[in-house]
């Protein structure tokens, strides 16, 4: 029997970007990021991807198929882009579950669809995606926005997404990704690194989470680790779509 | 990228222009959940339209299937998009409907019966008084210059036709096609008389 009051050597760590952390302590760190970020998130998004995040979660959107009537569980909602989009696809029959793992960030949303009329349809959840709250063959999509490079276990939330899934179900997983082009890809370092923590510094005072931001971004998988992460997982027809020279890329896959 | 980038901007652009007509917005809500596909033949172009209350939304993938599918060439479609009589152009011999077609025949009716508020939307940033004295010229300028077009057709279309002979007047070719008209019915009834008395000719070796 092992002595509680002795530090548990044998625990696994995973990364912080590129930081090397105890399993356990990941999800405190990130919520600590994210607390600090929630109420300029939307600023900085626009500041960073000079308002290009708007059209990859368009793209997302586009990709999604979503009818109405269909149910959507968008996980990592954050500020609810995507759940704004979504409840107006699904209308009044559909449903819109934003679900977020953080609190500051989830209010942030279920403010920001409030104030511009959304609701009705949509439901916000505080709930982690390693373990997601929800029955077997609940949604007809499942939606991750730069959120799985957070997740401190991928493979265990992308199973937990496959569950929820309907068969013939879609995952749409958009995150940062790697870029195609070795010039474009030193580029974005420099910007990565020089500008995105100066920002951060101007904007909300802190340098320290954007410069997670950079390294979170550089420690997730490549387009072709994901798909494989993703068929490993259970998914079938996985496909991904490059976007701005592979700085970003969208994941689709089917729940068989 | 370029192409949503594109959509979006004509999108936002349209939408304002739609929210000018009281009445534009309220009636695609009922066309809500719809979607629209339109295939340009020349050039490869396919585009989807999902109306809403917000207005129009443009896509230039869309995972689900279309409700109705429009597939014309590129002049065709932009008859559609500048006549007013849309649903004129909608019956043309090489403009193709599949699907539910009467979604897209409602959206042509929404945007044929568009009456946008141009007066409303100066008030907003100039005043009540200052949007009457700025409209008024413009509605002048506007009448005078539909006036003079029409003048210009017409005495365009008197010219070729009269002075220079260079076309047909519009009377003289409806007799013409009249009498086109006349001649293949006398056409296929010789053609069905020849085929009846061939068919009463005894067979020869």
């Amino acid at each position: 029997m092992s002595d509680p009051r002795k530090p548990d050597s044998a625990e696994p760590s995973t990364h912080f970007g590129y930081q090397s952390v105890p399993e356990s302590q990941k999800a405190q760190k990130v919520a600590e990021v994210f607390h600090s970020v929630a109420a300029k998130y939307d600023l900085m998004n626009d500041v960073l991807s000079g308002g290009m995040h708007r059209l990859w979660k368009r793209f997302t959107i586009e990709l999604s198929g979503v009818r109405p009537g269909n149910r959507v569980l968008d996980i990592a909602g954050g500020t609810g882009d995507l759940a704004r989009q979504f409840s107006r696809l699904v209308g009044p029959s559909g449903e819109v579950v934003l679900a977020d793992i953080n609190a500051s960030m989830l209010k942030v949303g279920r403010d920001r669809l409030l104030d511009k009329g959304v609701a009705g349809n949509v439901k916000f959840v505080q709930a982690d995606a390693e373990k997601l709250p929800f029955p077997d063959n609940h949604f007809d999509v499942v939606t991750i926005a730069f959120g799985l490079r957070n997740v401190t276990h991928k493979e265990d939330a992308l199973r937990s997404m496959l569950r929820v899934l309907k068969p013939g179900g879609r995952l749409l997983v958009l995150e940062f990704s790697k870029p195609s082009s070795s010039l474009l890809g030193k580029a974005y370092d420099a910007y990565s690194f020089a500008f995105m923590p100066l920002a951060g510094k101007l904007i909300t005072n802190d340098a320290e989470s954007y410069r997670y931001l950079a390294e979170s971004i550089r420690m997730h998988p490549d387009q072709e680790t994901l798909k494989g992460m993703m068929v490993d997982a259970g998914f079938d027809l996985v496909t991904y779509h490059n976007m701005t020279g592979g700085i970003v890329a969208l994941h689709r896959g089917i729940k068989p | 990228m370029l192409t949503t980038a594109l959509l979006a901007g004509v999108e936002a652009g349209l939408n304002r222009v739609l929210a000018l007509d009281a009445s534009a917005l309220p009636r695609l809500a009922a066309l809500e959940g719809r979607v629209l596909a339109i295939d340009c033949a020349a050039p490869a172009l396919r585009l989807y339209l999902l109306p809403g209350a917000d207005g129009l939304r443009l896509a230039g993938h869309w995972a689900a299937p279309a409700d109705c599918t429009l597939r014309a060439p590129a002049s065709r479609l932009l008859q559609l998009a500048v006549r007013r009589d849309k649903t004129a152009v909608l019956h043309a011999p090489d403009v193709e409907l599949e699907g539910n077609s009467a979604c897209l025949l409602d959206l042509a009716a929404i945007l044929q019966d568009l009456e946008l508020d141009w007066e409303g939307a100066l008030a907003d940033w100039l005043g009540p008084l200052g949007a009457v004295a700025a409209a008024r010229p413009l509605h002048g300028a506007g009448a005078w210059g539909s006036d003079s077009l029409a003048s210009l057709r017409l005495n365009l279309a008197d010219w070729l036709a009269e002075e220079a002979r260079t076309l047909l007047g519009r009377r003289e070719a409806e007799a013409r096609f009249a009498e086109l008209d006349e001649l293949k019915l006398a056409l296929d009834r010789l053609e069905a008389r020849s085929e009846r008395l061939a068919r009463r000719l005894p067979e020869t070796d």
